[in-house]
């Protein structure tokens, strides 16, 4: 058995599921060593999202850097013998990819087929949508969305970049319409703004945003959530749009599908009016 | 007829439970995936009523009818939208391409978009978007490109582009539009890299380094719908070696 240099304060932050996991992991160190999160989780029987959520509370950046310490602390107890020359480089790439899929899992996880229909209702509807466009890279996020959506042959779908004009389209705009906000943070102000403008008019908000809790995802009708590491290169952020673009890939796919199916037996459709 | 509802009219039924009982009757396709909120309101009845009537019948809540009447609409016949399965193989699916994707040649690539020579990233159409992406991206990092979204420009510049220059081309059907290019990008012996997800693509032999995802070119009604996560996968993959070149290690 071995044991990872974990304070007080971080074991009295973790909940009773995450003691659990944690005791899991000491008594079965070596057989975890060379699992993906997917295993890891399903043998632990809780979802990798729990898992992912526990590694960022032990101060590591996910299932990935986890499983290193686990094996460095294994090396130290066991006198350095296994370590073995020249496999620093790949080992931080594939440790690179292992955080880039683990994320995507967890982020894959937390899409929940209730989300996926209400988000189908509104493409189906022919309610006017108003795509946020915030600035910056996660622009390219609503972009996608918008391209894809008019791929799809949905239309009346508008990206917009002034947070002024669309102040005034949420003043304006009829109230079946419906907004989408995508945040990498999920703490913009001018996005929260004009999230809670939309609410106060009684139009739905879709949103985007990250795992952690933030007042976007609280303030929307449809909240889809992902799983990223914020960075910075002084100033410029660089965080990862691909659980986003994930997101939304997910969404148009399993609508295309929606689509092909709801097109052959369609039942009068009468439950679009009433919601 | 489904054997759920059976033994619900069966049962001494509320008016308003009667109420609740008609409207799965008339629409259990959608009443199997709507949530319990949804369903109040279009009933204009109240959550614990609902739950009330799914205990009435024996089970252990709304999301316990829910399943139920999934599993004997799917018995019967019916076809039930299956997202889960769906999600999980676009999992898999994206896992595949992981794989797939040799990090020696990642490496050279991300190698390339960081070596201070002049840097062009095309993408056309859909492509565009991971194009853009890639470019911003590599911008907060201090390593400014050109991003060139028209074909036209894209034939243009491959005659006046210094000698050194770098051609980062997104191609998801890779096809003999861009042959062209390719040809004078080998004649004058400038680095191109290609990035397609047709491992048959007559651009390969042209380009000086490619990388192929697992990307399906599909089409709905005639129009593009292939969603080209696999592009993004690829580039975020260049960025994080990038990003590490940068930093010294992962962050």
């Amino acid at each position: 058995m071995i044991s990872l240099p974990l304070s007080d304060e971080v074991i009295k932050s973790l909940s009773r599921h995450e003691l659990n996991i944690l005791k899991y992991v000491y008594e079965h160190t070596e057989e975890i060593l060379d699992v993906s999160i997917q295993e890891f989780s399903s043998q632990v029987s809780y979802s990798s999202a729990t898992v992912l959520r526990f590694c960022r509370k032990l101060g590591y950046s996910g299932f990935a850097e986890f499983k290193y310490a686990l094996r460095a602390a294994k090396r130290e107890s066991s006198g350095g013998r296994e370590h073995s020359p020249g496999e620093g480089r790949p080992r931080s790439a594939d440790m690179m990819i292992d955080l880039l899929s683990s994320n995507i899992q967890a982020t894959a996880n937390l899409i929940q087929e209730e989300q996926l229909l209400q988000t189908f209702r509104l493409f189906d509807s022919s309610a006017p949508i108003y795509i946020w466009a915030p600035g910056g890279i996660t622009d390219t996020a609503g972009e996608y969305l918008e391209k894809l959506l008019f791929s799809v042959g949905r239309q009346g779908v508008y990206r917009i970049e002034s947070s002024r004009l669309f102040s005034h389209l949420m003043n304006t705009v009829p109230k079946d319409s419906a907004v989408v906000l995508i945040s990498t943070s999920g703490t913009f102000d001018t996005s929260i703004r004009l999230g809670k403008l939309a609410q106060m008019n009684g139009i739905p908000v879709f949103s985007i945003t990250p795992y952690t809790s933030n007042e976007i995802a609280d303030l929307s009708a449809v909240s889809f959530r992902f799983f990223t590491d914020q960075r910075e290169n002084l100033g410029a952020e660089y965080t990862s749009r691909l659980p986003i673009f994930f997101i939304i890939h997910t969404i148009i796919q399993c609508y295309l599908k929606y689509k092909e199916q709801t097109g052959l037996s369609r039942e009068g459709g009468s439950h679009d009016s009433s919601v | 007829m489904i054997p759920l509802f059976e033994r619900a009219r069966q049962l001494n039924l509320t008016q308003t439970e009667q109420e609740i009982l008609n409207y799965f009757e008339q629409n259990p396709s959608s009443a199997a995936y709507m949530s319990l909120q949804e369903l109040s309101r279009v009933l204009y009845t109240s959550n614990a009523t609902i739950v009330r009537f799914c205990q009435k019948l024996g089970l252990g809540g709304y999301n316990d009818f829910k399943y139920q009447l999934r599993r004997e609409l799917k018995e019967s016949g019916r076809e039930v939208l299956q997202f889960d399965d769906y999600i999980r193989r676009s999992i898999a699916l994206f896992q595949d391409n992981i794989v797939s994707i040799d990090l020696q040649t990642a490496e050279r690539i991300a190698a390339l978009l960081t070596s201070k020579r002049p840097l062009y990233i095309y993408g056309g159409n859909l492509s565009s978007l991971p194009a853009k992406y890639l470019q911003m991206v590599l911008n907060s990092l201090d390593y400014p490109s050109i991003l060139v979204e028209w074909d036209r420009l894209l034939t243009a510049l491959i005659n006046t582009v210094s000698d050194d220059a770098v051609l980062f081309i997104l191609s998801a059907h890779g096809n003999d539009r861009y042959l062209p290019v390719f040809r004078k990008a080998k004649a004058r012996n400038l680095t191109t890299i290609l990035i397609t997800c047709d491992p048959d693509s007559p651009l390969i032999p042209y380009s000086t380094i490619s990388i192929c995802t697992n990307d399906q070119n599909r089409e709905y009604r005639h129009t593009d719908v292939n969603s080209r996560i696999g592009f993004f996968t690829v580039i975020q993959i260049l960025i994080e070696l990038a990003a590490q070149g940068r930093t010294g290690g992962t962050p």
